[in-house]
């Protein structure tokens, strides 16, 4: 910022394979936001290299990087983000118009069965609770049968109950082959993950798979809950981020 | 197919906020409107004043008092062409086939309780000739009717029905109050329809012996024109009777070597230019005033999508979390202005075909003629006004950065 370099991530050298549920979690100001971004090819890191897949998706044009969100890449996000004065069925629709697919409404009506919204098809966002909008939006976010499902901060604006609930839903998913990746400061929330990585500073600090060891050892001391940052609506640290080391993900 | 959901999508847009979307198009409802108007009463003015030219031939000229204006001021002389000097033309110019002085003003014309304003035309027997309009019904004033300035008249087409509607009108009475007073004249006959001359309506005309006009009506001691025809629509024929014309005139008005002519001599084929002119300089000015419109409308849209950009900040962002490419962005806003604008377009070219109906029949001079090719033109150009209008907005929504606008508030 200014004349001072902030690395958001420093030297972070990160694999997930496919199929894996992994949660990043970290205090605010961590730099899992914009590892967040880095996975889900909204941004390019400034050093470094993104795998993804196989294929380097760091050097990789505006217009290719929008293919792999596309194709590749599903998005769950803490505020929902779906568009007002637009039904569930048109909102879930909305990943396969950008892949100028046909057919459209049937893919999205089986989408929102899968969820157990096939009902709410024609309801618009202000008619659905907190917890059907997000389904609705988990639904958009599987609606292209990508590989790797984001969601950050997926329970932040919902109740404990309804929280359960998607969480139920994203484990769902994960037994049927889908990479799930979670950002959140919810350590609750964190170590319902097969693997958890923690941040801080930019840098990975803990990376372990879970068991019922792991867990209650991080629920009950390395577990403090973060103050509770809405992902994307406070700015981060604009400079770029740097990774020294390669991330590769393979879906 | 991709275009077609782009565009459902866009009328979806507009429809969230429908008074925004009205009061954005208002400028383009106008510019359309105006030219689709202007266009109409264009395109029926010159129909009509063209056939009315066409069917009169092409081997007329007119001599009238060489006047001119200069600012406010008025150069010349309008009394200068004398009834005789139209018995003269046709006696000494050979080129010269008919020569008819003609006066004209406006009257006030009475049949019982019926009233309504004309144009009274005093000429003599050969008008029907010259003019190619002749009567439907009774006859037309007579050489003997000129000599004795009789009050007899022959009512055009739209008078007559103003005044009688269905019934007969032939032998009944009518009076034409003038400057001078009122005067009873006896219907002779009515005359056909005609339709307009350049800027005359024939059909509104009323006409009476020269001679009647000029001592009964008008008090006056000189015509207005003198309508010659020459011997042949040839242009060898047609300037031979001009020169003619010219040379006698000047003799009979003592009119030196040097001095200018106190009379002018215009062919038809003049006259027609002036029209085509004239056509031309209306066309110009409504269409600048359409145009201003255009631009006026097309800030009012620009101005809206840029709202509409920051307001949607946060789903382009989630739109290119999505999957859309720049590209994507660029169309869907380009398609939602081009949309507005066109919705403006269709509602102004409604506007435009009522406005001129409206004239058409407040006027009832001529008949509006909105054609098609009018009507695609317009719409062309309100499509054009959104994509130009729009394509600042739908640049600055597609350059958006995906992770700012995701973060937006």
């Amino acid at each position: 910022m200014g004349s001072t370099v902030v690395r958001a991530l420093d030297g972070v050298d990160l694999s997930i394979q496919a199929g894996e549920f992994v949660s990043i979690t970290g205090q605010s100001g961590s730099g899992k936001s914009t590892m967040m971004h880095l996975l889900g090819c909204l941004d390019r890191p400034t050093s470094g290299e993104y795998y993804l897949d196989g294929d380097l998706v760091s050097r990789m044009t505006d217009r290719q990087l929008a293919i792999v969100r596309n194709a590749k890449i599903g998005f769950v996000f803490q505020t929902f983000n779906l568009i007002q004065r637009t039904s569930a069925i048109d909102n879930v629709a909305v990943p396969l118009f950008y892949a100028r697919k046909t057919r459209v409404r049937d893919a999205a009506m089986r989408a929102l069965e899968r969820v157990g919204l096939g009902q709410r098809g024609s309801h618009k966002p202000s008619e659905l609770s907190g917890g059907e909008r997000q389904r609705v939006a988990i639904a958009r976010s599987i609606v292209n049968e990508p590989k790797i499902l984001l969601a950050d901060e997926p329970t932040g604006n919902l109740d404990s109950r309804t929280g359960k609930a998607i969480m139920e839903i994203f484990h769902e998913l994960h037994r049927d082959g889908v990479t799930v990746i979670l950002v959140t400061h919810e350590m609750s929330v964190a170590v319902q993950a097969k693997r958890v990585i923690r941040m801080r500073d930019g840098q990975i600090v803990e990376d372990r798979p879970m068991d019922d060891a792991t867990r209650n050892e991080l629920l009950t001391h390395g577990g403090a809950v973060a103050p509770r940052e809405p992902a994307f609506s406070q700015p981060q640290a604009p400079a770029a981020p740097r990774m020294a080391r390669p991330v590769k993900v393979n879906a | 197919m991709f275009l077609f959901r782009v565009f459902l999508m866009a009328l979806r847009s507009l429809w969230v906020h429908p008074m925004r979307t009205a009061l954005a198009t208002l400028g383009v409802i106008i510019g359309v409107g105006a030219v689709v108007a202007a266009m109409a009463i264009v395109t029926g003015m010159s129909a009509r004043a063209e056939a009315g030219l066409e069917s009169m031939g092409s081997n007329r000229m007119f001599v009238s008092p060489n006047v001119q204006r200069r600012g406010q001021r008025t150069i010349g002389n309008f009394d200068t062409l004398k009834l005789e000097d139209a018995a003269a033309i046709k006696k000494e110019c050979e080129a010269v086939r008919y020569a008819v002085p003609q006066v004209g003003s406006g009257g006030l014309v009475r049949f019982l309780s019926k009233n309504t304003n004309a144009q009274i035309c005093g000429t003599t027997e050969q008008y029907p000739k010259i003019n190619n309009h002749h009567v439907s019904e009774g006859q037309f004033i007579t050489a003997t009717d000129v000599q004795s300035s009789a009050s007899v008249c022959v009512l055009g087409h739209k008078i007559k029905k103003e005044l009688f509607g269905g019934r007969p009108a032939i032998d009944e009475t009518i009076k034409i109050t003038s400057l001078q007073g009122g005067r009873s004249f006896r219907v002779i006959g009515i005359m056909e329809e005609k339709g307009n001359v350049g800027f005359t309506d024939l059909d509104q005309q009323i006409i009476v012996p020269v001679t009647t006009a000029m001592e009964k009506l008008y008090g006056l001691k000189t015509v207005s024109v003198i309508i010659i025809e020459a011997i042949s629509g040839k242009d060898d024929d047609i300037d031979l009777a001009k020169t003619q014309v010219k040379q006698l005139l000047r003799r009979r008005h003592t009119i030196r070597a040097g001095q200018p002519d106190d009379f002018q001599v215009q062919a038809q084929k003049e006259i027609v230019e002036q029209f085509n002119t004239f056509k031309l300089m209306t066309g110009v000015v409504l269409g600048s005033i359409a145009g201003i419109s255009l631009v006026v409308g097309g800030i009012g849209i620009m101005n809206i999508m840029l709202v509409a950009v920051t307001e949607r900040t946060r789903e382009i962002g989630v739109r290119m979390a999505m999957g859309a490419q720049r590209g994507d962005v660029l169309i869907q806003f380009l398609v939602e202005a081009s949309s507005v604008s066109f919705l403006g377009g269709g509602f102004g070219v409604i506007m435009g075909w009522s406005v001129a109906k409206a004239i058409e029949n407040a006027t009832r001079v001529f008949e509006t003629i909105t054609t098609p090719m009018a009507i695609m033109l317009a719409l062309s150009m309100a499509i054009v006004t959104g994509i130009i209008s729009g394509i600042y907005p739908a640049w600055k929504a597609s350059r958006l950065d995906p992770v700012e606008a995701l973060r937006f508030e």
